[in-house]
């Protein structure tokens, strides 16, 4: 079963490690030699580095303690707006991460069957050179659209499209339609901007939380955000099919029956329009389509919604009351993946559309340029070359609203399997898992079977590893340097804290070798990933010494975007958007049913729990040493019915597959439904400590696309539960 | 940060999320072995029927009392209790007799069955991070803790601010601070919404279980004087075992003192 690591192996760990070093010591050490020279260590080689996490997207800053060339503590950095001292779970177990006995350190060549785990130790030349010769072969035989490139939200990321677009591949795959694409491309048509930010000042009065389960779902600073706004006495109503923790510190827990939050959205809007408790200043002044918008919620009364949604008309009315009474210090939390069905679009869209009746912007909501900063350098290249097959993924002849660099990674999954429009032959995937994050692992697994050629960059032989031909060993985030990362004023850095162990490398230098390799050299116009920094700060005119001392650069006072304008069409909010309407969407959120399990099933709920990210930190033993067992809830009630005890081994099925799990029986979810913790139930052993605990969502997910922001709808699956 | 003459801990159920982030600061700072832990969550994880539910949780660790049980009930001066307030436990002293277990009224100290008797440190427990607090740092639970439920400070100011809380919000607080008097006070401060029992909290009184103890000892001086040295004994027969280096003629050693 599983493993875990006592003190005496830690130790030997340690010792391990110390050799590799004393022997690599014959060479001056860069990481601690530059750590010296900016005053983080003493003579012995002990101190305080800054740099910043990677055990979610939030990105904390942190202050690593490193001890005889180890790290042995991470800190929150107070100076970071995403961390203030504070890290969570993930981020406070992160060494680990670089500690993992399963880590990777040389390259590897498969010698076995595909997923058969047999690989063999190669050199950084012999991987690299394989890994270019088989991508040209394969540019040369069907061209550069079939290879296929993926990668998850990541700071090299833009190298790594660099790399994609100098290949000259549309086919790019993300892993946004498998979390917002919903809250991202309603967000784009409302407003211009993939998210705004969220204010919560002191005076924040009410908080509308769908599905955002904020208190296990940790973002470090807006965690904290929200507890303190509760302290201060802030009312939080919460939309949940299942009690979870952010449900028990709610002021008001609404169990609603999973998809229809939509129903209750615009409900809301129909009081808050019919009884013109909308800040009415506002909407005209920065609003378009108020009309259109009216006409249609007209017709969704909060009666129409109360047996859709399973909450009171009266309920639905008070909560429409409250908001407009506390507006404009109100906020209606988009979430990230609110909802998962067919209709999660319409969804995302009331929510916002609901935030700009109630006149929050500039109070509890405001633009945010995201992660990009105008402000950086960069270094020179050529452009890129014209592209002109057609994506696999859809976008934009099949979904025409959904951004480019974002795209349909399930869709494009399912394109590989058919061949349709034409068939990819390698892929290349980076710091990325799609055989456990996209639907349907068979599926996946049936178009890792059409590829001739993959390669995949991790530390870790995680599952898309396993069944890759060869696997190139990153540098972990306490082991490397990465772009710049853009947060408000402020640039922050993240850098090595301690030398890579083995052979592994950064991606930055990953991608430059390959680069190089496939004649691409004129991408990568940097030696290395010092020399890319010093480009990135150019600008700016700071020393990289300077920032590394710091931890951060400053970026010049915004003075970008005015404060009320809107980067849509009509520069203003668009309650009605012809852009949509243009390419045959209805133009203002519309009621559309999603489908229901059937007599006998349930709904598959997954979600967040505080101790795991996603499909990638399983394998920590420190987080495994304080996750719960991950189980499949099931109501209480239902589970006595069905003549199930909790602890019992049961079998789900959902029309993807099944899968093999314990119960918990529980009061804490609707009887309609189960949960299930994502991320578990992996097919690599490669990861010893993940290996064969808990059950995988992915191989009961099936695949459903809203059809207008390329969502997978992720709760849309039903599954049958029998006794095992 | 104002000079903090004692060191005390505060911790609010209300603010706390499980999120156990505290939990994993404390086994990477302390070096814990990955079976165990210093820190654990206790109490009524969810209650009620669905869809009337609560849930409250605490993190526990040791209470750092005021009067520390086990360091009374400790024949060998394992415990010490600093003055500024964390109670600290020393391993090569430690006879692995296991009565700071039996002592302590909230189940803190943990005893690693594993361990022969010359391995030593049988006990594991919360130190108070002094590596930490003596060089201005927070101690690794609350400085990760995101939703500051655990906060640190000195115990006076402490109290004030969970008063002042408690009071401002009657209708979220159980009006109570528990560990202001509970054994004779403790330098872990807890609040909650819900009763502290529901947190895993003994309910105790002001007087400190030692001193209730100590006096009925004292007044049976002979039993007092016996129980004394047949401790003593064990205590000599244990240091000149810890200086033995072979485990097997240890235990012989031991079976022959129980004779």
């Amino acid at each position: 079963m599983t493993q875990t690591l006592s003190r005496r192996d830690f130790l030997k760990l340690g010792a391990a490690a110390g050799t590799a070093l004393a022997v690599g010591s014959l060479l001056p050490a860069p990481v601690a030699e530059a750590a010296r020279q900016a005053g983080f260590l003493d003579s012995k080689g002990d101190g305080y580095i800054p740099s910043m996490c990677e055990m979610c997207v939030w990105r904390c800053g942190l202050i690593a303690k490193v001890k005889d060339g180890r790290v042995v503590k991470l800190d929150g950095n107070p100076e970071h707006p995403h961390s203030r001292g504070n890290l969570c779970p993930r981020g406070q177990s992160g060494l680990m991460n670089t500690y993992d006995p399963d880590r990777i350190l040389t390259p590897l060549i498969r010698v076995g069957k595909r997923g058969e785990g047999k690989f063999r130790k190669a050199s950084w030349d012999e991987a690299l050179d394989l890994v270019a010769s088989k991508m040209l072969e394969i540019k040369e035989k069907y061209g550069p659209e079939a290879m296929v490139f993926s990668s998850t939200h990541n700071l090299s990321q833009v190298q790594f499209e660099n790399l994609l677009y100098a290949f000259g591949s549309p086919n790019y795959g993300t892993q946004r339609s498998l979390c917002f694409n919903a809250m991202i491309v309603s967000n784009l048509m409302t407003y211009g901007m993939e998210e705004p930010a969220r204010i919560y000042d002191d005076k924040l009065k009410y908080i509308l939380l769908t599905g955002r389960n904020l208190l296990e779902a940790i973002s470090t600073s807006e965690t904290h955000d929200l507890i303190m706004a509760i302290d201060r006495g802030a009312k939080v109503v919460y939309l949940d099919p299942r009690f979870t923790k952010t449900a028990a510190k709610a002021s008001e827990w609404l169990p609603i029956k999973p998809g229809m939050d939509l129903a209750f959205h615009l409900a809301l809007l129909h009081v808050i329009i019919k009884e013109r408790l909308y800040n009415r200043a506002f909407v005209e002044e920065h609003t378009v389509g108020f009309d259109e918008l009216k006409k249609e919620v007209s017709r969704y009364t909060p009666e129409w919604a109360a047996p859709i949604t399973g909450i009171p008309a009266e309920t639905i009315t008070r909560i429409a009351h409250e908001l407009a009474e506390a507006a404009p210090h109100v906020l209606v939390h988009n979430g990230w993946r609110t909802s998962n069905f067919v209709n999660s679009f319409h969804t995302q869209r009331a929510i916002s559309i609901l935030n700009a009746l109630l006149g929050n912007w500039g109070v509890t909501m405001t633009a945010s340029a995201g992660e990009e900063s105008g402000a950086l350098g960069a270094p020179p290249q050529p452009p890129f070359p014209r592209v002109s097959a057609l994506r696999l993924d859809g976008v934009p002849w099949k979904y025409p609203v959904v951004p480019l660099k974002i795209g349909v990674f399930q869709e494009l999954r399912d394109n590989i399997v058919k061949g349709d429009p034409y068939t990819p032959h390698g892929w290349f995937i980076a710091r990325q898992n799609p055989v456990l994050s996209l639907p349907d692992r068979a599926k996946t697994l049936e178009a890792f079977g059409k590829m001739d050629f993959i390669v995949t960059i991790d530390i870790l032989m995680n599952d898309t590893a396993w069944f890759s031909d060869v696997i190139l060993p990153e540098a972990s985030y306490l082991e490397r340097y990465d772009p710049l990362l853009p947060v408000g004023d402020k640039a922050f850095l993240r850098q090595p804290v301690i030398e890579p162990q083995g052979e592994a490398k950064s991606a930055l230098w990953i991608y430059k070798q390959l680069g190089e390799r496939l004649g691409l050299g004129d991408y990568f116009q940097y030696q290395d990933e010092e020399d890319y920094l010093r480009y990135q700060l150019k600008p700016l005119g700071v020393s990289l010494e300077e920032v590394k001392a710091k931890g951060y650069a400053e970026l010049p006072a915004g003075g970008g975007e005015a404060e009320f304008s809107w980067n849509t069409p009509s520069g203003k909010i668009e309650l009605y958007s012809d852009t949509l309407a243009k390419v045959g969407f209805p133009g203002v959120p519309t009621w559309v049913e999603p489908p229901q399990p059937a007599e006998g099933q349930f709904y598959l709920l997954t979600g967040k729990v505080a101790q795991q990210t996603q499909f990638g930190t399983q394998n920590n033993q420190l987080l495994r040493k304080y996750s719960d067992e991950p189980r499949l809830w099931m109501n209480a009630k239902t589970a006595a019915q069905k003549g199930l005890q909790d602890g019992d081994w049961v079998k789900v099925t959902s029309k993807a597959g099944s899968a093999h799990i314990r119960l918990l029986a529980t009061e804490a979810i609707r009887p309609d439904c189960v949960y299930m913790t994502p991320g578990y139930g992996h097919l690599s052993k490669g990861l010893t400590t993940a290996f064969g605990l808990g059950a995988s969502d992915s191989v009961l997910h099936e695949t459903y696309t809203d059809p207008i922001s390329g969502s997978q709808a992720l709760s849309q699956t039903f599954v049958t539960v029998e006794k095992a | 940060m104002t000079e903090i003459k004692h060191h005390a801990y505060l911790f609010d159920a209300t603010r706390c999320i499980d999120c156990r982030a505290c939990m994993v600061a404390c086994s990477v700072e302390n070096n814990i072995e990955m079976d165990k832990t210093r820190i654990w969550v206790a109490g009524l994880g969810v209650t009620g029927e669905f869809p009337n539910l609560k849930r409250g949780t605490m993190v526990y660790h040791c209470m750092h009392c005021e009067h520390p049980d086990c360091m009374s009930a400790c024949p060998v001066g394992a415990y010490t209790k600093r003055e500024d307030g964390p109670v600290l436990y020393n391993p090569d002293k430690c006879i692995g007799c296991r009565y700071c277990m039996n002592a302590c009224p909230f189940g803190v100290p943990h005893f690693d069955y594993d361990k022969g008797i010359v391995d030593g440190a049988f006990i594991d427990k919360c130190t108070f991070c002094p590596q930490r607090i003596d060089n201005g740092q927070e101690p690794a639970c609350v400085q990760t803790c995101p939703t500051d439920a655990l906060e640190y400070g000195d115990r006076e100011e402490l109290l004030k601010k969970a008063h002042e809380r408690i009071a401002a919000h009657p209708d979220r607080y159980i009006q109570h601070v528990y560990g202001e008097f509970e054994n004779g006070g403790t330098s872990y401060l807890i609040i909650s919404h819900v009763p502290f029992e529901q947190l895993g909290l003994p309910t105790l009184p002001e007087t400190p279980i030692n001193q209730v103890s100590e006096t009925t000892v004292g007044l049976t001086l002979p039993v007092a004087l016996g129980w004394g040295a047949a401790l003593t004994a064990v205590t000599a027969g244990v240091s000149l075992l810890k200086q033995k280096s072979s485990a097997a003629s240890g235990k012989e050693k031991k079976a022959e003192e129980k004779k």
